[in-house]
C-alpha cells in the first residue's frame, strides 16, 4: 500500500489510472500549485532582494517596488505556468486527437507539478546558502538617464560568483525536477486524453525538452 | 719771644725750600740711572681686537724697576702716527710718583678709525727729571664679524605647523664677544622663543642654538644677531626665506581597498588607511562629507596612530541620494598636534561602486554537460520505454 503522494512522483501511471477514473477534482492539484506558489514567492523575495538592493539608490522605494514584484511575480507566475502548460498540452493533444475535458488536464499538470515544489524546496536552501555571499552592485539616480549604466550593474550582479554557482545549481536542480515532471505529465495526458503513450510522450516530452534545451542555452550564455 | 721762634723757624724752612728744591727740578745722572730703570710693564686693550669705529680702552701699565729710588712723572700720551687710532680721552698731564718697585696704569680711551690691518700707537711718558719713556705696541682692527649658520631646517613649510630651525654662531675673530642674543622676526609667523641669549662666544669658539617657527604665510623669517665688541654694539642679519611645500619626511596616509556597498539605503565603505609617509600619523580618523549625510553606526570612524607603513581598517556608513561619488575626508596630527586634511572621492555609482568580479570563469561546461546529459537519458529512457511497451 502506497501513499496517493510517492505513487504521483513514482507511479504515476497507476496513479492517474485510478484519480482519473473518478471525477474531475482540482482541489489537490490547486493545492499542489499552491503550495509551489508560496515557495516561489519566498523564494522570489530572496532573489529581488539583489536587484532590490542594486536599485535602492535610483529612487525611494524602488527597492520595494523590486521586491513587491518579484514575490507577486513568483507567486502568480506559478498559477499562470500551470495554465499556459496545461493549455499547451491540451492544445498540442488535439493534434493526436485527443479526447477530455481542459480540466482534466489542468488536473495533471497540478499533479505533476509536485516535483517542482520539491525542487523549489531544494533551490530554496540553495538560496538561503549562497545569496548572502552575493556582492551587490548600487545604482544611483543617474542610472534612470543611463541604461547601460543598469545593464552594466546587472551584468555585474548576475556574473558575481556565488550568484553564478547559485544558477547553475538551481538550473540543474529546476531541469531534474522539470523531467521528472514531464514523466509525470506523460501518464497523466495519457489518460486525460486518451493517448497513446508514444502520443502523450511527444505531447509533453516536445514543449518539455524544448524549454529545457533553451534553459540549458540560457545556462552556457551566462 | 714765642714770635720770634716762629719767625726763625719760617725762615729755616724757606732756606730749606729755597736750596733743596732746585736740586730736585734738574736732570742728575742719578735721576736718569733711576728713570732708565722704568719701563712699560703691561698693555692692554679692550676689546683686543677693534672693528673701525669701536671705541674702546688703552692701558699701559709702567712699573718702577729701581728698589730705592721713586720717580716722578708728570705727562703721559698715547698717538697713533698713522692716524688710524685717535685717543679721545685719558691724556695725563698731571704729575705721579711711582715709588720703588710699584706700577702705575695708564688708561686711554681710543676710537679705531682705519682700516682691517695692525697698528703701533706711540705711548710716551715724560720724567721729570729725565727724559720720556715711549713704547709702541700692536693693536688690531679685525673688521670679520660674527657667523650666523643655518645647520638644519625643513625641506618645506607648511603653513600652521611648527618646525624647528637649528642655527651655530661661530666667532672667527681674535677677541671674545659679549651679550651674543639672537633676535628672530618675520610678518605671519610665530617664533618660540623669539630672543635667544647666548652670552659670550670666545674667540675660534661656535655656540648651538634653535627656534621653532610656525608660519602663517611665506614672509621671510629675519635673524639678527646682536653681539658687544667690548662696548661697541654690533649686529649680523641673516635671512630664511620660508617657502611652503610639501614636507618629504610627513605622515602620509592613504586609503586603498576601497569597498562600496548599499544596505537598505545606507552606503558602507570599508577600505585601509596605509602611512606612505616617514612619519607617525596620529589620530587618523575617516569620515564623510556633503553631499553625504553620516549616519549610524560609523558616522566617523577613528583609525588611530599609524606608524610609517603601518596600516589600518575603516568602516563608515552614510546616506547619499542622486550622487556619483562622495568625498571621504582622512584627516591625522603629527606629533605637534597639527591637524591636516586629505579629502578623496569614492565613486558610489555603479562603476566603481562594483565588488565583484565581471569574471564568471567561462563557459560553464560541467553544468551544461550535466544538463544535457540529464535530458539525453530522459528522451533515452521514455525511447526506450516506448519502444519495449510497443513490442
Amino acid at each position: 500500500m502506497t501513499s496517493p503522494l510517492t505513487d504521483i512522483l513514482f507511479r504515476p501511471d497507476a496513479f492517474f489510472e485510478n484519480i482519473l477514473a473518478g471525477h474531475e477534482n482540482l482541489k489537490i492539484p490547486a493545492l499542489i500549485i499552491l503550495a509551489g506558489g508560496i515557495i516561489a514567492a519566498v523564494l522570489g523575495y530572496l532573489m529581488g532582494e539583489q536587484p532590490a538592493t542594486m536599485m535602492a539608490g535610483i529612487m525611494p522605494g524602488m527597492d520595494t517596488i523590486v521586491l513587491i514584484t518579484a514575490v507577486v511575480g513568483a507567486f502568480l507566475g506559478t498559477f499562470i505556468f500551470w495554465l499556459i502548460v496545461a493549455g499547451l498540452f491540451y492544445i498540442i493533444s488535439i493534434l493526436f486527437k485527443g479526447e477530455g475535458s481542459f480540466n482534466r488536464t489542468l488536473e495533471v499538470v497540478g499533479y505533476g507539478y509536485l516535483p517542482q515544489v520539491i525542487g523549489s524546496v531544494i533551490t530554496l536552501i540553495a538560496a538561503i546558502e549562497y545569496l548572502p555571499r552575493v556582492a551587490i552592485p548600487a545604482l544611483t539616480k543617474s542610472a534612470l538617464e543611463d541604461p547601460a549604466m543598469i545593464e552594466a550593474a546587472t551584468t555585474a550582479l548576475m556574473h558575481d560568483p556565488a550568484m553564478v554557482e547559485f544558477t547553475q545549481i538551481s538550473t540543474l536542480i529546476a531541469i531534474v525536477f522539470m523531467l521528472w515532471s514531464a514523466n509525470i505529465w506523460i501518464f497523466g495526458m495519457k489518460h486525460a486524453r486518451g493517448l497513446s503513450p508514444r502520443d502523450a510522450a511527444i505531447c509533453v516530452g516536445v514543449p518539455v525538452v524544448l524549454y529545457v534545451i533553451y534553459v540549458i542555452y540560457t545556462l552556457g550564455a551566462m | 719771644m714765642q714770635k720770634t721762634r716762629i719767625l726763625l723757624c719760617s725762615l729755616l724752612i724757606l732756606l730749606l725750600a729755597a736750596g733743596i728744591g732746585p736740586a730736585y727740578a734738574y736732570s742728575t745722572p742719578e735721576s736718569i740711572a733711576a728713570a732708565g730703570k722704568v719701563y712699560v710693564d703691561n698693555v692692554s686693550y679692550d676689546p683686543n681686537a677693534f672693528f673701525s669705529g669701536d671705541i674702546g680702552t688703552a692701558s699701559y701699565t709702567v712699573k718702577n724697576g729701581n728698589t730705592d729710588l721713586g720717580v716722578v712723572v708728570n705727562h703721559a700720551t698715547l698717538s697713533d702716527p698713522s692716524q688710524k687710532f685717535s685717543m679721545i680721552g685719558g691724556d695725563h698731564q698731571s704729575s705721579a710718583q711711582i715709588g720703588p718697585g710699584q706700577s702705575h696704569t695708564f688708561t686711554f680711551t681710543v676710537r679705531a678709525d682705519g682700516s682691517d690691518g695692525f697698528y703701533y700707537p706711540v705711548f710716551s711718558l715724560s720724567f721729570r727729571d729725565a727724559d720720556n719713556l715711549f713704547a709702541r705696541e700692536m693693536v688690531r682692527i679685525d673688521n670679520t664679524p660674527l657667523l650666523l649658520t643655518i645647520k638644519d631646517k625643513p625641506d618645506a613649510f607648511t603653513a600652521g605647523k611648527k618646525k624647528t630651525v637649528y642655527l651655530e654662531v661661530a666667532n672667527p675673530r681674535v677677541n671674545a664677544v659679549e651679550n651674543v642674543i639672537l633676535e628672530v622676526s618675520g610678518q605671519g609667523a610665530e617664533f618660540t622663543p623669539s630672543r635667544i641669549y647666548i652670552g659670550s662666544i670666545g674667540p675660534g669658539k661656535t655656540a648651538l642654538v634653535n627656534f621653532s617657527v610656525t608660519p602663517n604665510s611665506e614672509a621671510p623669517v629675519l635673524m639678527t644677531l646682536h653681539y658687544d665688541n667690548g662696548n661697541n654694539p654690533h649686529e649680523v642679519t641673516k635671512e630664511l626665506p620660508i617657502v611652503f611645500g610639501i614636507d618629504k619626511k610627513a605622515a602620509e596616509p592613504v586609503m586603498s581597498n576601497v569597498q562600496v556597498k548599499n544596505t537598505g539605503g545606507t552606503w558602507h565603505v570599508t577600505g585601509d588607511v596605509n602611512n606612505a609617509g616617514l612619519e607617525t600619523a596620529n589620530t587618523v580618523i575617516v569620515t564623510s562629507l556633503p553631499p553625504a549625510v553620516p549616519e549610524d553606526p560609523y558616522k566617523v570612524y577613528v583609525v588611530g596612530a599609524l606608524k610609517p607603513d603601518d596600516f589600518g581598517s575603516f568602516e563608515i556608513t552614510f546616506a547619499a541620494d542622486g550622487v556619483e561619488s562622495v568625498p571621504v575626508k582622512l584627516s591625522y596630527k603629527d606629533a605637534d598636534g597639527n591637524v591636516y586634511d586629505t579629502i578623496q572621492d569614492v565613486r558610489i555609482s555603479t562603476g566603481l561602486s562594483l565588488t565583484t568580479t565581471s569574471d564568471s570563469g567561462g563557459f560553464p561546461v560541467m553544468p551544461v554537460a550535466a544538463a544535457i546529459v540529464i535530458v539525453l537519458v530522459f528522451v533515452g529512457g521514455w525511447a526506450y520505454y516506448l519502444r519495449r511497451n510497443r513490442k
